[in-house]
């Protein structure tokens, strides 16, 4: 009986997360017929002419993750340094405390200090290169630096101490300082752990929505010449998950194609986070919740 | 099993019924102020369950109708010919409970720079790109930081309405989007040389202003009150409650009840004109 | 040079956890300082009047702790399930590796997806409209990794030797489960879920499009077309649409009374939580 019920739950969650990757696939079908790959390669979304090309919000969203990693990785992980190999027990487990509170604040509140303080402080300090308003990529590739800091502290923090002790006693045996031991011993170790932290944080930062949605601008089409080039970061844009979060889902619903459209972004977003998740876990050894 | 079954079937059709006296409106934010006042005083004196959202704006209140998932529909703009044929079966009811405007605000900047009226022609190529710094309307240098509001926002289809004809006759183009009423006003106030569309109840001279209309004669025309009630300011909008076929029950009292006196108070209230300020 | 290079290297991962840890000081002083003079016993125990300017939150504090509720009772059972069929029932190490790449690849499903996945299924397909179940089934789905992953680590720090003991008195495995594991691993659940329910009460995208409305929603009545109100909800929507300036610092009142909740929640299971961690890095 026991068993049954183990075995009956676990089937059950599995094929709801089945049935969801299926709903988002089958949902879809109308746009990849209409469009087939030119739906993720298009460059124009325009739903009154039925115009569905993804490719600008597949580049929001990358660029916001890009942004939020290159911020919070020397941050996070360097605050991941100092708890792992600096600081005494007691103030180690305090600060991992206030990281841990750090995670939970939500997204909306994000959202709503991004309105409040960061737009204006991105309008301000980047004045000089005359960004038309404080909405841009930039501004929600930084909230999306704070928000994913925790992840990247608490994974980075996991990865060094998963190098053994003995390793660093051996090597400041030797005479080498701290910081050397550090970086000729430690940190080697903790390289996979540090690029597995990296892979998860992007998976966060790309399905995060509210937070962006507040502070991203959500403006179509708005996409650079060249992939590389940063003159589009100070302007507003459009995530994938800002547009799903959208009045356009609800206009969408009841129009095949329109919602099929609005269901294929959901299923990029799935197989760009499920391989970032992937790859992260099993790039590193263990992951934690 | 079979019996589980049965119950649970019972329970739904119980449900069913308790859930027919619920009332339920969603739509536009702009229509949802007196509203949702409104229903504060429905539930309090009438003991009347009302639910009030504001989903999809506009747009969201006349498919959320058309879907039956509510009983009145927000919209400040009317039912579409599309809308109608979306819902065949559908009887969409317009029931004219006030007047509102869309202005073009500005913020403070543009509006000390000197700016203080356009006309169709220059919203035109503004919109299309074709003029993006406000030097080019006598103002002082200073790039053109357009909001666009958000598709099915009743605000952006009585301004295309006006300076195009139709929502599809509008370009294609795609500027930065707003949603909500606060959040356009928020932004404009906060962004150099920006411009956007509002209902003009939120143009509060101080932080936002809004800009008058000149029309073919020249003349420029504000949106206050009594170019509103004249319509001679173009960008005027009638506020609806949407109701499938003629408002009965529940859904009766609540329209009736935003007719009344007191439910007109309310509209005036949140800046909007009743219909008595209208001049026929 | 060394000991410069050693101090300047102490300095900077210092300084690190110094602003990770400032962005959080922060980041609460100023939601405290906007929403304080918000808060008040009524603003707790009084619904909302005016359109948010007037008046408490609540209803939209009952309805997070509704959808809470619902999500954790429908988010246990197959968190103790999969964790036992993890740690019992499958003994070939293949099907254990895929158990777990299953959930760390679900605990990185957006929470966006989930909501639009509870659109289609619940609010269209079942003919539920926005609905506290829905809400409350989609926020399970999102919480249930974390639970999962909780009640494995739970279970793997039971002393082999208490599992032994009772296989050595003849107990099959289910007894086994109910006499030994069950009973030792209700810390894993309850800090799992706690953590989760943090989460999950902050949420807004997930239950925006199943569960929530503005305003006017009160207990739920049966499941179909029986919306709640819920605080996330109320932040995100004032956030764009207040009209009045009252509102302002009623909407940083209930961003502050959000947060407290979260941080209530994840302080409960903080002590077990960082203990489990803590050794299963041993």
């Amino acid at each position: 009986m026991t068993r049954t019920l183990s075995w009956f739950f676990s089937m059950l969650a599995l094929a709801a997360m089945l049935l969801l990757l299926g709903i988002f696939a089958w949902q879809s079908i109308p746009v990849w017929q209409h469009d087939g790959t030119r739906y993720l390669t298009g460059v124009k979304w325009f739903f009154r002419s039925r115009e569905f090309g993804a490719l600008p919000m597949i580049y929001g969203s990358l660029v916001v993750s890009f942004i939020a990693l290159i911020v919070a990785a020397p941050l996070g992980f360097g605050a991941a340094i100092c708890t792992a190999e600096y600081l005494p027990r007691p103030a180690r487990l305090a600060v991992k405390v206030l990281i841990e509170l750090l995670a939970g604040v939500p997204s909306v509140v994000y959202g709503l200090l991004g309105i409040l303080l960061l737009r204006d402080w991105i309008y301000d300090v980047f004045a000089r290169f005359e960004p038309l308003n404080g909405d841009t990529l930039l501004t929600a590739g930084i909230l999306l630096a704070v928000m994913v800091l925790p992840t990247l502290v608490t994974l980075g923090d996991d990865a060094l101490r998963g190098v053994p002790a003995a390793q660093r006693r051996a090597a400041r045996a030797l005479g080498l300082t701290r910081a050397e031991t550090l970086i000729s011993v430690t940190l080697p170790q903790a390289a996979r752990g540090f690029g597995s932290a990296l892979l998860l944080g992007f998976g966060r930062t790309l399905g995060e929505t509210i937070a962006v949605f507040l502070v991203v601008g959500r403006q179509d089409n708005n996409l650079p010449e060249h992939w590389l080039s940063v003159n589009k970061w100070l302007e507003s844009g459009q995530t994938i998950t800002s547009k799903l979060g959208s009045s356009e889902t609800n206009i969408a619903y009841g129009d095949p194609l329109h919602w099929a459209a609005i269901a294929g972004l959901g299923l990029i977003l799935l197989a760009m986070t499920g391989a970032a998740a992937f790859l992260g876990t099993s790039f590193g050894k263990r992951s934690d919740a | 099993m079979k019996p589980l079954a049965i119950s649970l079937a019972a329970l739904l059709v119980l449900t069913a019924q308790i859930c027919a006296e619920t009332l339920r409106i969603n739509g536009s934010t702009t229509v949802n102020l007196p509203v949702a006042e409104s229903a504060e005083i429905l539930r309090a004196e009438q003991k009347m369950d009302i639910q009030v959202d504001t989903q999809g704006g506009s747009s969201g209140g006349i498919s959320m109708l058309g879907d039956g998932l509510v009983q009145i529909g927000m919209s400040s703009k009317p039912v579409s010919a599309e809308d109608r044929a979306k819902y065949p079966s559908v009887q969409f009811n317009e029931v004219h409970v006030g007047e509102d405007a869309v202005a073009l605000i500005v913020s403070k900047d543009v509006w000390d720079g000197g700016v203080r009226s356009l006309t169709k022609q220059q919203l035109k190529e503004i919109y299309e790109g074709r003029i993006t710094n406000w030097k080019e309307l006598g103002g002082k240098p200073q790039r053109i930081a357009f909001f666009n509001k958000e598709p099915g926002r009743g605000t952006w289809e009585v301004f295309v309405h006006w300076v195009y004809g139709s929502p599809a006759a509008a370009p294609k183009v795609s500027f930065p989007e707003v949603g909500g009423n606060e959040e356009t006003r928020n932004k404009v106030a906060s962004t150099r040389g920006a411009l956007s569309q509002l209902s003009s109840s939120w143009a509060d001279g101080k932080k936002v202003f809004a800009l008058a209309l000149k029309g073919d004669d020249g003349v420029p025309v504000a949106p206050i009150t009594e170019n509103i009630a004249t319509r001679k300011y173009p960008l005027s909008r009638p506020l609806f409650l949407l109701t499938k076929g003629e408002p009965q029950g529940a859904v009766k009292v609540f329209v009736d009840f935003l007719l009344s006196e007191r439910g007109q108070d309310l509209v005036k209230k949140h800046g909007y004109l009743r219909l008595k300020d209208l001049v026929k | 040079m060394r000991k410069a290079t050693d101090i300047a290297v102490a300095a900077v991962a210092g300084l690190c956890a110094l602003i990770a840890v400032g962005i959080l000081v922060g980041l609460v002083s100023v939601i405290a300082r906007r929403g304080g003079p918000a808060l008040s016993w009524g603003f707790l125990t009084e619904q909302i009047r005016l359109v948010g300017a007037s008046g408490g939150i609540f209803w939209n504090l009952v309805g997070t702790l509704i959808l809470l509720a619902t999500a954790f009772t429908a988010c246990a059972p197959p968190a103790i399930a999969i964790a036992l069929v993890e740690r019992v029932w499958l003994q070939n190490e293949r099907g254990r590796r895929a158990l777990r790449t299953f959930l760390y690849t679900a605990n990185g499903v957006p929470s966006i997806v989930f909501g639009l996945f509870g659109f289609i299924l619940f609010v269209q397909w079942c003919g539920w409209g926005k609905s506290w179940l829905a809400g409350g089934l989609v926020l399970a789905m999102t919480m249930l990794p974390t639970v999962t992953v909780s009640l494995i680590e739970r279970l793997k720090t039971i002393p082999p030797a208490y599992i032994q003991a009772a296989a050595a008195l003849g107990l099959s495995r289910s007894k086994i489960i109910w006499a030994v594991l069950l009973p030792q691993s209700w810390g894993g659940l309850l800090t799992g879920s706690l953590l989760a329910l943090a989460r999950a009460a902050g949420e807004t995208a997930p239950v925006m499009f199943t569960a929530t409305i503005f305003a006017g929603a009160t207990l739920p009545r049966g499941i179909k077309e029986s919306p709640v109100l819920s605080l996330p909800y109320h932040i995100f929507i004032l956030a764009q649409d207040s009209f009045d300036p009252e509102v302002g610092s009623k909407l940083w009142g209930a961003a502050l009374v959000l947060l407290a909740l979260v941080f209530v929640l994840s302080l409960i299971a903080l002590p077990m939580r960082l203990k489990i961690h803590e050794e299963a890095n041993l």
